[in-house]
């Protein structure tokens, strides 16, 4: 009976999708179903565990060549990034990659099946996406790092910024990719933005035949384990060109900053524009102060001592100062009245900002590649959210906001020290993609501070639960609530700054903050290490923040053969 | 969620462990570990409450049926009478003939 009769991929459980693609015989799992290692936290909050967490690891051969498959149950609390499935995705990636460090190339392939960050655990997913994201950006140096979407879920929410990241990417006509679900951009930007009903619409937005045809991914396949196989195998041995997407920052912001999205662009248009090569353009975008005057602008102006932007783009404040001898690259995210992305204008991250972003981090590796001592790249960060918008999902924000994930992974890797300052809000694909990438977090403790993933009236939706449900359920678990003293229990955060009036900071609150961004430049200069383990390694971690991250971690050290 | 506990006499063994299904919509996941207690033991986790009469006829059945010593591990979410019926017997039959995966 358990015998695999279907060669669908797609109607497969996520543990057999994984069996299936590698060679017979050759596969053992880690951290199954009969470890127990399931979450701690959906059971405080009365909800039904799985003892795996939904994250399957499966390690084998495919066509005789070391391959660990990550496959994610979509069935499960649809395929949502808790602590320990993101442990176990973000641990095995590092595994491989200390494994190919030392000359033992082992093959990654991702089967994405997740609406992103799992609601119930919240911040915990955050943490692991990024650490995720960390990991596929490190390893991509070595070997392929392929992802399939199969669907039926997709991949959506913070994982598609981890897609996004992917060396190559293999759909189907049924895997959807996008970064806001169709539900969440009506629940945040209205029914005329988009009908989430009209599922045909949405098909032809971010359906697996439109996102390959515009080029986001690379290779199309009918559901049958052998088109998988040999999708893979074109990949690994080269017949399929690796696009890099993320690092082609100037062929997409030329088209993000010539885009006309007065009227409604269609898909087949959309389409059209991926595939033409964007004119130059040079053309100052329209930007306006009024309603700018944000807590992340009035920072960046202290800590610049009022240097002039040297961006392209009005939203993202980009400057070089000297902050106490230390050269530094400062970035904000500002919310700018005029821009013309209408879901962009309150300081979100949209399709401008996360390339904008990518392109001064890469800028800066780019100058200082010759220098011994590297820039220190300071993120300020006070950014609402991603841009919840038709257009945005039409045109890939996902991939935008992986932009600015490598970029910013790939500074930290070259050497670059990233102090992220959290000023003001930190919230979920905009904190992925401008902050979490830091060797190190500090924060101003401030009821002006939030970290969290998503309103709480799109997560009461999606969850289906009464906000006040939310907030006795955000009493037990700390992940879940969204004032800063809740995420600094998590561990991650390197300094909580008190007594600093985040809002309205004068020359002394400035003095505190630039005092504990030297403390943490001189604390990442003095170790050679240049991941994000540090967040696994403090105290409050281990005593408490990150237990069962760590623990997977050390349970997939021991299984590994 | 609520939890519940059964425990029945058995005399027979049984060959390996097996584990079935998914804690999505409409579905349950079934963990079976053999024991030497001589006792069949259900721990179910479900997220529908206010359904131990069903949850009991459905399991004295099983039992009736299936003499096994083993501890039986469920999470449900939601699954029918049906579903959970069909999932204990595929349960067993991996238990019995094992789980291949490859």
């Amino acid at each position: 009976m358990a015998q695999i009769i279907t060669e669908s991929l797609v109607e497969s459980l996520a543990r057999e999708r994984a069996f299936q693609l590698l060679d017979k015989g050759s596969a053992y799992e880690i951290l199954g179903p009969f470890d127990g290692l399931e979450s701690p936290h959906l059971a405080a909050q009365n909800i039904v565990p799985q003892f795996d967490d939904g994250m399957i690891i499966v390690r084998g051969t495919l066509n005789g060549q070391q391959t660990v498959i990550v496959s994610i149950e979509g069935n499960f609390q649809g395929g949502g990034i808790g602590e320990v499935s993101g442990a176990k995705f973000a641990g095995t990636l590092e595994k491989v990659l200390k494994e190919c460090e030392n000359g033992n190339k082992i093959y990654p392939i991702i089967i994405y099946d997740t609406g992103g960050v799992r609601l119930q655990e919240a911040n915990y997913g955050l943490l692991s996406i990024a650490e995720i994201s960390a990991a596929i950006v490190a390893l991509r140096e070595y070997v392929p790092v392929i992802g399939i979407i199969p669907g039926k879920v997709g991949s959506f929410g913070g994982m598609s910024l981890t897609a996004g990241l992917c060396s190559a990417l293999i759909m189907t006509r049924e895997g959807r990719l996008g970064m806001n679900g169709p539900e969440v951009v009506q629940q945040e930007a209205g029914i005329r933005e988009l009908d989430s009903r009209n599922k045909q619409l949405i098909w032809k937005m971010i359906g697996g035949a439109v996102r390959t045809e515009s080029g986001l991914a690379d290779i199309l396949v009918e559901d049958d384990i052998p088109n998988y196989q040999d999708a893979i195998q074109s990949i690994w041995n080269g017949e399929i060109k690796l696009k890099h997407r993320t690092k082609n920052v100037e062929q997409y912001l030329s088209l993000f900053k010539s885009l006309d999205i007065e009227e409604k662009i269609t898909p087949e248009q959309a389409k059209e524009h991926f595939n033409t090569k964007p004119a130059n353009v040079n053309t100052d975008l329209p930007a306006s102060l009024e309603g700018g005057n944000s807590t992340g602008r009035k920072w960046f102006d202290l800590i610049t001592n009022g240097e002039p932007s040297l961006s392209e783009v009005p939203s993202v404040l980009v400057a070089d100062t000297s902050i106490s001898g230390v050269k530094a690259r400062v970035i904000a995210v500002v919310p700018n009245t005029e821009s013309n992305y209408y879901r962009a204008r309150k300081g979100e991250i949209g399709l401008l900002e996360g390339w904008t972003i990518a392109k001064y981090v890469r800028q800066a590796i780019e100058e200082d590649k010759n220098l011994t001592e590297k820039r220190l790249i300071l993120p300020i960060v006070d950014v609402p959210s991603q841009a919840f918008g038709y257009h945005e999902e039409l045109f890939g924000i996902y991939l935008s906001c992986s932009a600015a994930v490598d970029a910013y992974a790939t500074a930290r890797l070259s050497g670059h020290p990233i102090v992220a300052a959290i000023v003001g809000n930190a919230i979920s694909g905009a904190f992925l993609s401008h902050g979490m990438q830091a060797n190190r977090l500090i924060a101003l403790n401030d009821d002006g501070v939030n970290v969290h993933v998503m309103s709480k009236k799109s997560a009461a939706i999606i969850t289906q639960r009464s906000i006040e449900e939310l907030d006795e359920a955000a009493k037990e678990v700390p992940s879940m609530a969204y004032d800063i003293q809740s995420f600094k229990k998590l561990g991650a955060l390197y300094n909580l700054l008190d007594g600093v009036n985040a809002k309205e900071p004068n020359s002394e609150d400035k003095a505190v903050l630039v005092e504990a961004i030297l403390d943490a430049y001189k604390d990442i200069q003095s170790s050679s290490i240049r991941d994000l383990s540090c967040r696994l390694k403090s105290e409050i971690a281990i005593s408490s923040g990150r237990k069962a991250s760590i623990q997977v971690r050390e349970m997939i050290d021991a299984q590994w053969k | 969620m609520e939890k519940l506990i059964y425990s029945f006499p058995a005399s027979k063994t049984i060959e390996q462990p097996a584990h079935v299904g998914v804690v999505g919509s409409g579905d349950l996941e079934i963990l079976v570990e053999p024991s030497d207690d001589n006792k069949t033991v259900f721990e179910i986790r479900t997220g529908i409450t206010g359904f131990q009469d069903t949850w009991e006829k459905v399991i004295e059945r099983f039992v009736s049926q299936n003499d096994i010593s083993a501890l039986i591990r469920i999470n449900d979410f939601g699954a029918t009478p049906g579903v959970v019926s069909i999932r204990l017997a595929q349960a067993v039959e991996v238990s019995t003939n094992g789980a291949n995966h490859n």
